[in-house]
């Protein structure tokens, strides 16, 4: 008896031991398992990529706007879906917004006073016409008369000026007061509470604005003025600290833009209808509905019709899975954005506000830093991972500024050889036989990587930088041998931390081409902590007098693209393509960014197309 | 209770803290001056030390005030009193849900047991225990959601409906019925598991040998002295229930993109945005510490042994 119940219990302890183990064995799996079914239609989609090799595809082949032969039908309602996995915030007034979904929402019931071309320079044929005095620091703004919010009343000069004021005053509780505005005169003194307007901008009469700035530079007529409007009539009343919360901002905006809000569910949906006295003309759609799609069910949602098209921020992974939808239209242009690699090279002086070189970071060496770029073939990962829908970046500027991207730079090309020559003449030679390359002291050489997680292309796009390295004989490892998630990772980035030697991050480029924002001497977003004179020269140039000549801006830019491909201080890894699909129904949308679609936009259908 | 809460309050705050970044981390944008994020850096108060900060938070949290949410620009009161509404509704029917699915199988099954009827719900709770909450949601979603298109597939409300109208009502709960029985499927599986066992147990009892031998009908066995023995422990797993309901819509919200608490919280995490995550993570506990009370008053509301004197 008592033998018996021993048995049991020796099997009732293997038993758990079993299970135990079996529990192990199974979380570790299941871990697995969720990433596999979580990533489970990402891997299909590697499977599908890998048959059709040929399956590249190119940007140039993509139209930007969604010609459509059939009639439009009058009136028609268009489901807009705005693609994001957080919900819209619903601080709808450009003074106030911070997230980009806000901003998708907002563009369509507000515009902008000032039109840009394709170069983003402003253009007279905007809401308001300018005229800039021979000094260049002068501009007097014109607004249209036709052009009155959607309550009917007239967009006025004053509504210009108080979005200055709101946004100068010490109150304001965004984020858009910056050098676009301390460069105004007599910003700085109604900023710090001296003053009770702002010398600088003046309002002539109800229709006419003018604005002196401190200098004159050519940045002001590229996307260098505040070109929005604030409503007086419906603000004049709130204090400034209480007006993004207020429901002037959140639930009935005014505008003057192609269409008025209707009605706001916050943070999922908002109806638009049309704003008859629209100033570009009565929009062509009599009603639009916004809604907040998640990137996971967003192809489902299209191909089911259930939204028309997509926000700019449709994720482009997944369009070689879907780009055979039979009911929909790909639209496509160049992002402007770049993935780059940086090296950091220095810190941050937070009390003098500029960066401090140093010249014994371990990335000092700028052949070290030419070999790692010789070593990476971008083209192939363009193709592997992006199907072509991105590509080698050759310069950090890119592609969708033409005006100033320099085609005829080629950048560093790919060549190993080349790259393990450069840095066996460099001093970097294998001395202990391990397989890696030493520093030219004879020390290990081990480079720390930091990389963002996000997407499930970010991790093989990580180790293929590495094992790109390591061909030429260079050891990298990942940071804390793991991706880093995005918080975390411009928290360490921008606060130089000692362990991360180089990165890889990504840049949406302003509409101002002008890069001291993110490589200038006083530029806390230059994380490379990249300096030198000859930087400092040139970015100073590319905004001076002489660069009101577009010729010569361009001729700068060229030079100092140039420069930073020769001192390498980050090397622009991947340019990239932004797509919209688009229902066949729809009719005149445009995804450049100077386009104004939104009354142009129409539909051929009464009831969208399903996919078949 | 009390001191459950002050831990709680410290120990979210703290951890809240501890998370790399802030709300201001996220704009990262070359058309905005890092000096004016700065700007903000300082006004919002968040350069100042924890302690400061957890103070500030506390004294503001007594009076009422949860703070003022740095990614949408309002008063956590009311971003959370927009969004709890719909979290309520959502718990409720799911709960609802659950129980009408638990109780007519759990029953069955612990009466009949060991019959085919009860190897196939067993055989439901097993699937029900082993499928992850956020693929049967996504699954749920696109087989009835985007194959059928019997719901829909987005947020709480069709939108441009006019609250307070009937159409507004049906649109809720038409948007409601998905993700509440996507929860409620699975949450019910130990529900049905608990009541099964628990029948088979009670009637083994010697007082249901009793009732049987008196004559008393087979109906009137189940009815009056079984199940009201055996729905004890499902009164107390009531708070347990509440605990994975919060849970649960952390999950179904994001899928569903149905704007309630568990989307919140999940994006106020993804942008730091502390005072909504303190916030949420705050009324989240209190729900749990005041699902375990309500467990305790139920039971004893249903048991008389355990009644205060």
């Amino acid at each position: 008896m008592r033998k018996k119940s021993l048995s049991k219990a020796f099997f009732a302890l293997m038993l758990v031991l079993l299970l135990a183990l079996a529990a192990c064995n199974s979380e570790s799996s299941s871990d697995e398992g969720s990433k596999g079914s979580d990533d489970g239609d990402k891997a299909e989609d590697k499977d599908k990529g890998g048959e059709s090799e040929d399956g590249l595809y190119d940007i140039s082949d993509f139209d930007k706007v969604a010609a459509n032969d059939d009639e439009a039908i009058d009136g028609g309602e268009l489901n807009f879906g705005l693609v994001s996995d957080t919900s819209f915030e619903g601080t709808l007034n450009y003074a106030f917004y911070s997230g980009n979904p806000d901003v998708e929402v907002i563009k369509w019931f507000d515009d902008a006073l000032l039109d840009i071309d394709e170069n983003y320079n402003y253009t007279q044929d905007g809401a308001a016409t300018y005229e800039v005095n021979d000094d260049g620091n002068e501009f007097t703004f014109k607004i249209r008369d036709e052009v009155n919010w959607s309550d009917g009343e007239p967009v006025t000069a004053e509504d210009w000026e108080l979005s200055y004021l709101v946004i100068g005053d010490p109150d304001y509780d965004g984020i858009r007061y910056g050098s676009d505005f301390t460069i105004i005169e007599g910003m700085d003194e109604y900023h710090a509470g001296k003053a009770d307007d702002i010398s600088g901008v003046e309002v002539i009469d109800e229709k006419t604005l003018k604005i002196t700035f401190k200098q004159a530079t050519p940045s002001l007529e590229n996307g260098g003025i505040w070109p929005y409007a604030i409503p007086k009539h419906i603000f004049k009343d709130i204090p400034v600290a209480e007006m993004a919360e207020s429901d002037e901002v959140r639930k009935n905006p005014v505008g003057f833009g192609a269409f008025k809000v209707d009605s706001i569910v916050p943070g999922e949906s908002v109806v638009f209808t049309k704003n008859e006295d629209y100033w570009r003309g009565e929009p062509k759609l009599d009603k639009v509905t916004l809604q907040v799609v998640n990137p996971d069910t967003v192809v489902q949602a299209l191909k089911e019709g259930k939204i028309d098209m997509t926000s700019d921020s449709f994720p482009t992974d997944q369009y070689p899975d879907n780009a055979d939808m039979t009911n929909v239209q790909y639209l496509g242009d160049v992002d402007m954005a770049y993935t780059y690699i940086g090296f950091k090279l220095g810190t941050w002086d937070g009390d003098k506000g500029e960066v401090v070189p140093d010249p014994d970071m371990k990335m000092a060496d700028k052949d070290l830093r030419k070999a790692m770029w010789q070593a990476v073939d971008n083209d192939a990962i363009g193709n592997k991972f992006y199907h072509g829908l991105r590509w080698n970046a050759t310069t950090l500027i890119p592609p969708s500024h033409p005006e100033f991207h320099d085609d005829s730079n080629e950048g560093v090309t790919f060549d190993q050889e080349a790259a393990k020559q450069l840095l066996d003449n460099a001093g970097y030679v294998d001395t202990d036989d391990d397989g890696f390359r030493e520093d030219p002291n004879g020390e290990e050489l081990v480079i720390n990587f930091a990389s963002m997680s996000g997407g499930d292309t970010a991790e093989p796009l990580a180790n293929y930088y590495i094992q790109s390295w390591e061909q030429i004989g260079l050891k990298v490892e990942l940071l804390d041998g793991r991706l880093q998630e995005f918080n975390t990772f411009y928290d360490r980035v921008e606060g130089d931390d000692p362990e991360i030697d180089i990165y890889q991050g990504a840049w949406g480029v302003g509409d101002d081409v002008d890069p001291t924002g993110l490589y200038g001497r006083d530029a806390a977003f230059n994380y490379t902590r990249y300096a030198s004179e000859e930087n400092d020269k040139l970015l100073e140039a590319g905004v001076s007098e002489e660069a009101f000549d577009t010729d010569k801006r361009k001729e700068i830019y060229d030079e100092w693209q140039q420069l930073m491909v020769e001192e390498i201080p980050a090397f622009p890894t991947l340019y990239r393509a932004k797509l919209v699909p688009v229902n066949n129904r729809v009719k005149g949308w445009d995804v450049s960014s100077e386009a104004n679609p939104y009354h142009e936009v129409s539909v051929t259908e009464e009831k969208p197309e399903i996919n078949e | 209770m009390i001191p459950q809460m002050i831990l709680l309050s410290i120990l979210i705050f703290i951890v809240a803290q501890m998370m790399p970044g802030d709300a201001l981390t996220g704009i990262i944008d070359p058309n905005i001056d890092p000096a004016a994020i700065e700007a903000q850096r300082e006004a919002l108060g968040l350069n100042n030390p924890w302690h400061i900060q957890y103070i500030d938070w506390v004294n503001a949290t007594l009076h009422g005030d949860l703070g003022q949410s740095f990614r949408f620009k309002m008063p956590v009161t009311e971003l959370v009193g927009q969004r709890l509404v719909n979290t309520v509704w959502l718990g409720l029917v799911t709960l609802i849900f659950t129980y009408l699915i638990a109780v007519p199988l759990g029953i069955t099954s612990g009466r009949y047991n060991d019959t085919w009827l009860d190897q196939g719900i067993t055989t439901y709770t097993y699937i029900g225990f082993a499928i992850p909450l956020f693929i049967f949601g996504l699954v749920m979603l696109w087989v009835f959601g985007f194959k059928l298109s019997w719901f829909p597939t987005n947020g709480s409300v069709a939108p441009g409906t006019e609250p307070g109208t009937m159409a507004f009502v049906l649109s809720k709960i038409k948007h409601l019925l998905l993700p509440a029985l996507s929860m409620a499927l699975i949450a019910t599986v130990s529900t049905v598991q608990y009541l099964r066992s628990e029948i088979i147990d009670t009637k083994q009892k010697d007082f249901i040998v009793t009732a049987r031998a008196k004559g008393a009908s087979e109906q009137r066995v189940y009815n009056r002295h079984i199940l009201r023995n055996s729905l004890l422990p499902i009164a107390a797993f009531f708070g347990f229930e509440l605990t994975g309901l919060i849970g649960g819509t952390v999950f179904i919200e994001t899928i569903f993109n149905y704007p309630g608490m568990g989307l919140l919280f999940i994006d106020s995490i993804t942008q730091r945005d502390y005072s909504v995550v303190t916030s949420v993570v705050l009324l989240f506990g209190i729900a749990s510490i005041l699902g375990a009370l309500l467990s305790d008053i139920i039971l004893s509301i249903v048991d008389p042994r355990i009644r205060i004197k």
